[in-house]
């Protein structure tokens, strides 16, 4: 700087000036340091925009990046607290943890996925996981606003501090990790998290559609039929999004080459508003409203962050997200009103609206910014159109990805789930129904009901009097899921343990399953499963009867939802679970929604078929059905539908 | 209203359209730069994509041109800087990006400086910064400089690791009467107290005011090895300073 000309006074700065750029260059920085302390509490402050590590010291996330001249790549998943993986000195790390853990010694000890650690008083349930390293979701900095980290304490509850304000919509074992502290020592608590993976099919062979979506690209332009979007980044990319009561999938699709890049299962979040339709309907009326929705669509956010990260993929090329699902869980999803679902006539506002002619369709749409969701901020986010009051855009979906639109012969598509859907017909001539089981197949009701998770019994058979159980994993056997109800049921009937009323030989108050592990089944077990069989019976039976075909007329059945897939079809016969289609004509479609909604994503002409096809739906309400009651009365017996009585 | 189209320099015009998504906002910044020189939007740029070299020599090369030093601050370095921050809060960029960003607007500052004091303003007071002996984390003790520098204080950088005769030496050679340290580690914080140690040792004590932050760090801690002051961000950092340098210039 010597070698400077000489700044005359034509150079020179003012006070007042200066002391107003100061103001405003601390403005900015101010802006700058707040949202850097409160990233910092989900992102590692050294990771960089190429999620390379910039620290100088040694972190347990940091790999050594392939080119040479490249700063390490940092592997962290931004869930745990990254200040654990930093290490400056070994001897130190090591110093610190023996003194943490002696000064806790006799402490209790937390338990989560199997994994124990020592439980410290003062520390959040968060906290514990960090230490067990087990993935909990969270985007809002654990500060009890995103309500993603939701756990159930499966033991030890008392030994957390008390609800906060920001857990008041939660109930029961429930509790929001980073707000429930540990208050007393010296205790066992274990939890659980609500992302259970689920045993559910989610890989089908895809059938080839041809590609022509919505979202297309002209020259370096991005286009959503014709309207702009952005401008191309390289890809193209569609979620497919199946949100069911129980269970989601959502699939990331390569809208250029129709190829499926990525399926992703996890439990819908929104378990803490009760298992069932009608029960999250009315939470959503209560005073907690809206937490269902804020619920599903950060779960949502928080799944395609990792795909994204995992992948490679940027979330600013997913152009489109095409939505199904039952009525509810898709105008939740929508953030819409759901109140009038819960009550006769069982029709949705938008259901509502579409009859007033006041919209054109069921369908939704909505920009991804509009409902906060991760993708490009002028993405599409697509509600499938619904057939008629709970028969939503997932069945919608089910006849796509059966190919209704071509079907020249009768087919029956039944999907079963805590809320059963059967549609009867072909492409001339539709009928719907729903049928509302409860989720006593489904782990809800029934002693030892399970979700078709480790540990749950899929399969019985009743071998020299006793119950010969294989259970899903590897582990001891915790409880029945619903594919293991039906064959249990199907046994008793076949052995005549049970008579056709669920009465047990002897009149037996209940029946060993496994002895071993305590495992029953109760009579009160078995009036519940009765009732929702009941449910899966009425539907398929009124619904043939009215179309006026027999089992024997129906060229194919279709199954498809939640644990129908493991089910033994001779055993769903036997006790009139399902009609009694031959079984060489029955067919196990799998997550029949999720490819539906595959198929939707990429094809405007299927989009176009279906949406023509259900406008011709006859939805049969079966409660308006004269002899329902009777009908209902003989679907709660255990034997196979006989269907020349009934007509 | 300017359009974009206005602006001269290309890496401007793309960095708008790319990375300012609400359209007020966009038009703002377009405005903003739109008014200025382009040797001005050539220092923003340099600046937004941290290029310290070439701020270092666009800012000296102004100044040479008699540019006005405020003009220079305010449409380049400020300029800058400003769609620095609306690129970090939307989450395109992230502390380190932004980091090289306030290093890039240093090197720029340093041509200011002379013209400052020639104009008869002096910093607000000298602080010496670092990380305690032990210590490698720089982020927070980085983004304290970033603010006191932005606030008009003199900051020296230790860097990271420095021992308690380090933070001695500059206090000597800088005549400064602020230190701040900070730790991020529990193991290193009580380096903390040692360095504070040191100073009382050396006599120096009374000179200085010590303030403390880092993670670990709480108020009690702070009080309890004799700190002056103790601050939870940097933006706490530069009030304390602030405070600080006011109580001992009242004391002298």
């Amino acid at each position: 700087m010597s070698d400077r000309k000489v700044t005359g006074d034509r150079n020179f700065i003012d006070r007042e000036g200066y002391e107003k750029s100061l103001r405003r260059l601390g403005e900015i920085f101010q802006g700058i340091t707040r949202h850097a302390k409160e990233q910092a509490l989900q992102r590692c402050p050294y990771k960089d925009r190429h999620d390379c590590c910039t620290a100088k010291f040694a972190c347990a996330y940091k790999r050594v990046a392939s080119v040479a001249a490249d700063l390490p790549n940092c592997v962290s998943d931004d869930q745990l607290d990254y200040r654990t993986a930093w290490e400056t000195d070994e001897g130190d790390v090591q110093a610190m943890k023996g003194k943490l853990l002696s000064a806790s010694a006799q402490a209790g000890n937390v338990e989560c996925n199997g994994r124990l650690c020592v439980l410290r008083v003062g520390k959040t349930i968060f906290d514990h996981a960090d230490e067990l390293r087990v993935k909990v979701p969270t985007s809002c900095g654990r500060v009890g606003t995103c309500h993603e980290c939701i756990v159930q304490i499966r033991k030890g509850d008392e030994a957390l501090g008390a609800r906060s304000d920001a857990e008041a919509f939660l109930q029961g074992g429930y509790r929001l990790a980073c707000q429930a502290v540990v208050e007393q020592g010296s205790q066992e608590i274990a939890f659980d998290l609500l992302r259970r993976e689920p045993k559910i099919l989610v890989s089908q062979q895809s059938r080839a559609v041809e590609v022509d979506p919505m979202v297309h690209r002209q020259g370096d332009k991005v286009y959503y039929g014709s309207e702009e979007l952005d401008r191309y980044r390289g890809h193209l990319y569609g979620v497919a999004l199946d949100v069911g009561t129980t269970t989601v999938v959502l699939e990331l699709v390569d809208l250029e080459t129709g190829q499926s890049v990525h399926v992703e299962s996890f439990e819908n979040p929104q378990r803490f508003g009760g298992s069932d339709i009608m029960t999250r309907i009315s939470y959503d009326g209560g005073e907690h409203k809206g937490e269902l929705h804020t619920a599903i669509v950060n779960t949502f956010n928080t799944v395609v962050r990792e795909m994204c990260a995992e992948l490679g993929v940027s979330r600013h090329e997913i152009y489109e997200i095409l939505v199904v699902g039952n009525t509810t869980m898709r105008d939740l999803f929508f953030g819409l009103d759901v109140q009038s679902i819960g009550q006769k006539p069982y029709r949705s506002h938008v259901e509502e609206d579409h009859l007033r002619g006041v919209r054109k369709s069921t369908g939704l749409r909505e920009s991804a910014r509009q409902l906060k969701l991760m993708a490009n901020r002028n993405a599409v986010v697509c509600g499938v159109p619904l057939i008629g009051s709970h028969v939503g855009g997932d069945i919608v979906a089910g006849l796509v990805a059966i190919d209704m639109a071509s079907r020249r012969e009768p087919v029956m598509l039944v999907d079963v789930g805590t809320n059963t859907e059967v549609v009867l017909g072909y492409a001339g001539r539709l009928m719907a129904a729903s049928c509302p089981a409860g989720p006593a197949f489904e782990g809800g009701l029934v002693r030892f009901g399970m979700p078709g998770c480790a540990g749950a019994v899929e399969s019985v058979r009743y071998r020299d009097g006793k119950f010969c159980c294989e259970t899903i994993g590897e582990g001891e056997p915790e409880g029945i899921c619903g594919s293991g109800f039906i064959d249990l049921l199907a046994e008793l009937r076949r052995a005549n343990l049970m008579t056709p009323k669920g009465v047990f030989l002897n009149k037996a108050v209940e029946v060993q399953v496994v002895q071993e592990r305590g495992i029953t089944l109760s009579r009160q077990d078995v009036s519940e499963l009765a009732q929702a069989k009941a449910a899966n019976f009425c539907g398929q039976a009124i619904l043939m009867r009215k179309f006026g075909v027999s089992p024997d007329e129906i060229s194919q059945m279709f199954l498809s939802g939640g644990f129908v897939n493991y089910v033994e079809v001779s055993s769903a016969v036997e006790i009139g679970f399902l009609a009694p289609v031959n079984e060489d004509r029955v067919i196990k479609v799998g997550n029949a929604a999720a490819q539906g909604a595959r198929e939707m994503l990429l094809s405007r002409k299927k989009r176009a078929e279906i949406t023509e096809l259900i406008s011709r739906v006859e939805h049969v309400e079966l409660e308006t059905t004269e002899d329902f009651f009777e009908m209902f009365v003989e679907g709660c017996q255990f034997k196979p539908m006989n269907c020349q009585s009934l007509w | 209203m300017a359009e974009l189209a206005d602006l001269k320099n290309k890496f401007l015009r793309e960095e708008l359209g790319e990375y300012v998504e609400e359209d007020a906002e966009r038009q703002r910044m377009v405005d903003l730069y739109a008014e200025t020189k382009l040797s001005m939007q050539n220092i923003a740029a340099a600046i937004i994509d941290g290029r310290h070299h070439d701020v270092d020599r666009l800012t000296r090369e102004a100044i040479d041109d008699d540019v006005q030093a405020l003009e220079v601050m305010d449409d380049g370095l400020i300029a800058g800087m400003a769609l620095v921050g609306i690129k970090f809060r939307d989450n395109f960029i992230f502390v380190p990006e932004v980091l090289a960003c306030a290093r890039a607007m240093k090197a720029g500052m340093a041509h200011i400086e002379p013209i400052l004091s020639a104009s008869g303003i002096d910093p607000i007071g000298t602080v010496i910064m670092g990380t305690v002996k032990g210590d490698l984390h720089d982020i927070g003790k980085n983004l304290c400089i970033m603010m006191l520098r932005g606030s008009g204080f003199k900051v020296v950088d230790l860097g990271v690791d420095t021992s308690p005769d380090d933070f001695l030496e500059a206090v000597e050679e800088h005549g400064a009467s602020l230190v701040g340290m900070s730790a991020l580690l529990t193991t290193t914080m009580p380096n903390m107290g040692r360095t504070i140690e040191a100073f009382i040792d050396a006599d120096l004590r009374d000179d200085v005011k010590v303030m403390v932050g880092g993670a670990p760090v709480t108020l009690e801690f702070a009080d309890d090895m004799g700190a002056d002051a103790y601050g939870a961000d940097a933006v706490e950092c530069v009030e304390i300073a602030k405070r600080l340098t006011e109580e001992s210039a009242s004391a002298h």
